[in-house]
């Protein structure tokens, strides 16, 4: 059974930052994507799981462009994937910013180097770069260590530098991969702060994960993908607690107010998928 | 467009392969400079050989045989007529006295046969040369067949199985030179695309990331461009420095073989750097159109 919650109209709605019409993604051998079919407004935090090979990274790579449907349609910020010139996907890249769960910075550059590369990239002038990089360095508080390579900083460093990279061209998605896959709880809930933070400043996030105590702690809006399919599309109503602690929920600590609050919106995504 | 940031990073990140990876650039080098050094060297000698056919052509040559019967006058006004002809550079008259003498020369030891004769046989002539572009068996036949026209011409002979062996030699060697040419041709775009292959499959990640960032195929593309060219000059400029300090030691004993020209240099390593550019150019093509796999 597929439920899916229509938040938006269609392709013409002005808040539709990402659209989805009923896509299907067929690789060599296999069908990735079924008649998916969703949109995300702008602003939203969405959060995306379902198992391993589910077909998460097939949907964060159509809307990187980096995949194109078989069948369907997908809009990224207005441009068409089947109306899409391969000389237009760097532009439509400029204003994704990527975050992988491999962080994916140049080990041999200094992590300066490897944000304000980002930046050269689409031809900001050179001062312009300095400033954006420290403006961005300072908001992941790694300014000080601006100079070092990133083999010499920790997993949760490096993945503030790779998020810095992706926030520094003030980008209008924001694309993370299973940004939390490689660190412990207690440096993965400060990277989810950190997106928290990028998606109040008006920035759409997509954050791919296959851990359900993410999910179940911070969800906002929870897209869960199995067998290529949408399993279901459930969207929290009232504000969610960004408080909320996930390593408490993990290690089985205190349980707040804020992990009750979660447990809330588990039991309506379930609700809502039998409906 | 570029902006001074960028072109600044292009131009860095240009040079920047030949600090990283020292080791197999310059093995790349010398590999590339040894295929060039071979095909510069095959140039060389198609160069000299060129050079000898060349001057063994200038041997080329026709001889007009006169009637007997004609008178002196009539004979002299042939020299200003056949000057005119497309062709003919040299008119020289030879007396039948002359030939005679030309005769009794070549006969050496058996010259006494010739006194035996009562009167000359000899007929006069004219011992044409000819122009650079006319030795070849067909302008020499057309211009032959053009003067075995007129009354006052009895024969008229001319070298033609020495033009005809020269011609095939040319052509043999030109083949030859050119096969050859090809061959090290390939050899030496494929070194230069396998080593790219190589520098690009290190450089995968980077390459990566850069599309992540929304970089352009020929922002991505440029430094290994510049990269691949400038290997290819220094390859060329390694080749031509062997071959120069080849000629330097052994110069003596080779005698008389002429080196490239100052402008011949430039076009080979202008060449070299085409050859740069190609093999850079072939190897970058498979790998961008790869997707990124995000």
């Amino acid at each position: 059974m597929t439920t899916e919650t229509k938040h938006s109209d269609g392709p013409l709605d002005a808040r539709t930052v990402i659209g989805f019409y009923h896509v299907d993604l067929q690789y060599k051998d296999q069908k990735a994507l079924s008649n998916v079919h969703f949109s995300i407004d702008n602003g939203e935090f969405l959060c995306l799981t379902g198992p391993s090979g589910a077909g998460k990274s097939s949907i964060l790579r159509l809307i990187a462009m980096d995949a194109f449907p078989t069948k369907g349609e997908v809009m990224v910020r207005g441009m068409m994937s089947s109306k899409m010139n391969r000389r237009n996907i760097p532009k439509l890249r400029r204003e994704i910013g990527f975050v992988f769960q491999d962080f994916r910075l140049l080990s041999d550059r200094s992590i300066e180097d490897n944000i304000a590369f980002a930046q050269l990239v689409v031809g900001v002038p050179r001062v312009q770069i300095i400033k954006n990089v420290m403006r961005v360095l300072t908001q992941v508080g790694l300014y000080s260590k601006r100079h070092r390579k990133p083999h010499e900083l920790s997993g949760g460093e490096q993945q503030r530098v790779a998020i810095a990279r992706a926030m520094v061209n003030s980008p209008k998605i924001l694309l993370a991969d299973e940004p939390t896959g490689n660190l412990d709880p207690v440096t993965a809930q400060e990277i989810i702060d950190l997106l928290f933070r990028i998606n109040d400043a008006g920035t759409c996030v997509v954050f791919s994960t296959h851990d359900h105590q993410i999910v179940k702690t911070f969800g906002q809006r929870v897209i869960v993908v199995n067998n290529g399919r949408i399993e279901s599309d459930v969207k929290r109503r009232g504000p969610v607690d960004r408080s909320a602690n996930l390593a408490d929920n993990m290690y089985g600590g205190t349980k707040s107010q804020n992990t009750a609050n979660s447990s809330v919106a588990y039991v309506r995504r379930q609700e809502t998928t039998h409906a | 467009m570029l902006n001074r940031a960028q072109t600044a990073y292009l131009f860095r990140e240009s040079f920047a392969g030949f600090h990283r990876r020292k080791l197999t650039t310059g093995v790349t080098i010398l590999i590339m400079a040894s295929a060039l050094l071979v095909l510069a060297i095959l140039t060389l000698i198609t160069f000299n050989m060129g050079y000898m056919l060349e001057k063994a052509r200038q041997g080329i040559d026709m001889r007009v045989f006169l009637k007997t019967e004609l008178s002196d006058e009539r004979i002299a006004e042939l020299q200003p007529r056949l000057i005119v002809i497309p062709g003919v550079k040299d008119v020289t008259w030879i007396s039948p006295e002359s030939a005679l003498a030309e005769f009794r020369a070549n006969l050496g030891e058996d010259a006494g046969i010739l006194d035996m004769l009562d009167e000359n046989p000899l007929p006069a002539s004219y011992h044409l040369t000819l122009t650079a572009g006319a030795r070849d068996l067909k302008s020499v036949r057309a211009l032959r067949d053009e003067i075995a026209a007129w009354d006052e011409v009895s024969e008229i002979l001319f070298n033609q199985s020495w033009i005809n062996a020269l011609e095939q030699w040319t052509f043999r060697f030109q083949m030859a030179s050119l096969i050859a040419g090809l061959i090290v041709f390939i050899a030496a775009v494929f070194v230069i695309s396998n080593t790219v292959k190589l520098t690009m499959a290190s450089s995968a990640r980077v390459i990566q990331i850069q599309k992540l960032v929304g970089a352009t195929n020929s922002f991505i593309r440029t430094p290994y461009l510049a990269e691949g060219m400038i290997q290819g000059f220094l390859a060329g400029a390694v080749a031509m420095g062997l071959l120069a300090a080849t000629g330097w030691l052994f110069g003596d004993r080779l005698g008389g073989i002429i080196f490239f020209s100052p402008a011949q240099i430039a076009g080979f390593i202008l060449f070299c750097v085409t050859l740069g550019l190609v093999g850079s150019w072939s190897a970058m093509r498979k790998y961008l159109t790869m997707q990124s796999e995000i």
